[in-house]
């Protein structure tokens, strides 16, 4: 709520300016230019209303994926339930798909306000068009570039993408606040009063929003198989199938592509383990010779993708148990072959290196790893995103008790 | 409050944003100012264009159904749209992008067609049924 204080400040932030000559007002700017009797202060509440939640879904989300990629000190993620990333993921992402034809009713029902006369009727109407300025870039930013992200397009992002979009996300929710602040008035008269739709020809507000609805619906049904294996069939317009790829299984980055093709094929490999008790190097017949494990474990990307395997491998803990006398309270960093890439580490916390489905995998399906799924060996944890995943293992080093 | 808040939050990501070195700041406001440009000066007007030629085609009994068989199309259309160009579909992972993205968007609407054409022919039994066009698409009304 906007609070109408009479000081000279909110004088001048409200004094009417003059408006432009009305010979400028031309095109979309003549007054009953947009016609469909459709759009209504009570359509657009609606529809502001539900995308207001979608976005919040979506916000939420995206931090978690955020924070547990990121995280900072005070910030503690569980190995259990399995699966929750991969959930929190699937959500976010098909949350974000789904809101596509809502965002786009939603524009469609204030779009003659863009046009509005005169343009600004004062300094804190400029503020305001301002700030849902910054709204509408800002939510269609988000939405574009996400699908363009799934989809892989990144040449029309000149820019890295998990980083705007994260801070592009507090700014949708930033102007959203802003908006909900100066709008709520308006929503809360327009849902109070129940004003019945006059009898007319055409689409209904009520078929509107089920329209949108249904959008919403065939677009979920088409691609969230890429997450939801039972319905991994109907994802005709999804970016993964998750039984498509290497074993079964889809990747994300390939052996070629991070530069370590040749690298996993050296028969000279040896799996480095520092810790404070000394080091140890082993090689393929060695990490064989140690308790093998096998757990059921998905592969959950930050896309919105994710699919199951059944892994068998060293566990971690029992590496880190060679050189650390006190493996329960030890951090590992895990370093892939790779020179290079953002990825190419990863810090596993104690709570997953306790978990005992915590491996360092060596096979999967009952074959050794496919190149492209980490060979000779990659961690697969409970409850991590896949780029924290991290494959072609080289060295683990054991920080010792946090 | 909420504007307050919100001022607060806006203010909190572009002091974010500035002091993250892995935002590009032009990359980032070339692409806001692209989408909003490309959204209000293009999408919109052909939106709007499309909506005046159901309305000048379309008879008024049968306009519901076509209107809300038009927003299922365009929606999917956008979202799978650069999957059927297929930019970004790397040479060396064929896990990424693996369906023929084009046939499969076709699939999709023609299958929109002809539950549309279904909606059509089995309405219009009065207001009820035009009322729910979408109702018969796979998921309606749900998300």
């Amino acid at each position: 709520m906007v609070r109408h204080v009479d000081t000279p400040l909110n004088r001048w932030w409200r004094a009417p300016v003059p408006a432009p000559p009305e010979t400028l007002r031309r095109g979309p700017f003549r007054p009953g230019r947009f016609g469909s009797a459709l759009r209504s202060v009570r359509l657009t509440s609606l529809l502001g209303i539900a995308l207001g939640v979608a976005f919040g879904v979506c916000f939420v989300t995206g931090l978690i994926s955020h924070l547990v990629q990121h995280p900072p000190g005070w910030f503690w993620w569980p190995s259990r339930p399995a699966g929750l990333y991969r959930f929190n993921q699937g959500v976010h992402v098909a949350t974000g798909l789904a809101t596509v034809p809502l965002l786009g009713a939603k524009l469609w029902s204030v779009y003659p306000r863009l046009f509005a006369w005169p343009p600004v009727r004062s300094i804190a109407h400029a503020a305001e068009r301002a700030s849902v300025g910054v709204l509408v870039a800002a939510a269609l930013f988000q939405l574009v570039s996400g699908v363009l992200n799934v989809s892989r397009w990144y040449a029309p992002m000149r820019f890295y993408f998990p980083a705007a979009h994260y801070w592009v996300a507090w700014l949708v929710v930033g102007a959203m606040l802003v908006h909900i602040g100066v709008q709520l008035p308006v929503v809360r008269t327009a849902l109070a009063r129940h004003v019945p739709v006059p009898e007319r020809e055409g689409l209904s507000r009520r078929g509107l929003l089920g329209a949108v609805g249904a959008a919403a619906g065939l677009i979920t049904l088409t691609t969230v198989g890429q997450t939801v294996r039972p319905l991994s069939r109907l994802a005709v317009l999804a970016p993964r199938l998750p039984h498509v790829g290497p074993q079964g299984l889809p990747v994300n980055a390939t052996a070629t592509g991070a530069g370590v093709a040749g690298l996993v094929r050296d028969p000279s490999y040896r799996l480095v383990v520092t810790g404070p008790r000394g080091q140890v190097g082993l090689d393929l017949a060695a990490l064989a010779a140690l308790p093998q494990h096998t757990a059921e474990l998905p592969i959950a990307c930050v896309e919105g993708w994710s699919a199951s395997g059944r892994w068998t491998g060293v566990r971690l803990r029992d590496l880190v148990a060679l050189v650390e006398t006190d493996p329960d309270r030890a951090t590992v960093l895990v370093e892939s072959l790779q020179t290079g890439g953002r990825y190419r580490s990863a810090t596993v916390p104690p709570e997953h290196i306790r978990d005992p489905l915590t491996l360092v995998a060596l096979r999967l399906g009952g074959e050794p790893l496919h190149p492209d799924h980490g060979y000779p060996a990659r961690l697969i944890a409970p409850n991590r995103p896949g780029v924290l995943q991290t494959k072609w293992i080289g060295r683990i080093t054991v920080q010792g008790a946090r | 409050m909420l504007v307050t808040a919100g001022i607060l939050i806006m203010g909190y990501a572009v002091a974010g944003a500035a002091a993250d070195p892995d935002v590009a700041p032009a990359g980032v406001l070339s692409f806001l100012a692209g989408v909003l440009l490309v959204h209000d000066l293009v999408w919109m007007p052909a939106v709007l264009a499309v909506g005046a030629v159901i309305t000048r085609l379309v008879a008024p009994r049968r306009r519901p159904v076509v209107i809300a068989a038009t927003i299922s199309a365009a929606a999917v259309t956008v979202v799978a749209l650069p999957l059927v160009l297929g930019f970004g579909r790397p040479a060396d992972n064929p896990s990424a992008l693996p369906s023929p993205y084009g046939w499969n968007l076709a699939l999709v609407l023609l299958a929109v067609v002809a539950v549309a054409a279904l909606a059509r022919w089995r309405g219009p039994a009065g207001r009820k049924n035009s009322e729910r066009p979408g109702g018969e698409v796979p998921g309606a009304g749900g998300e």
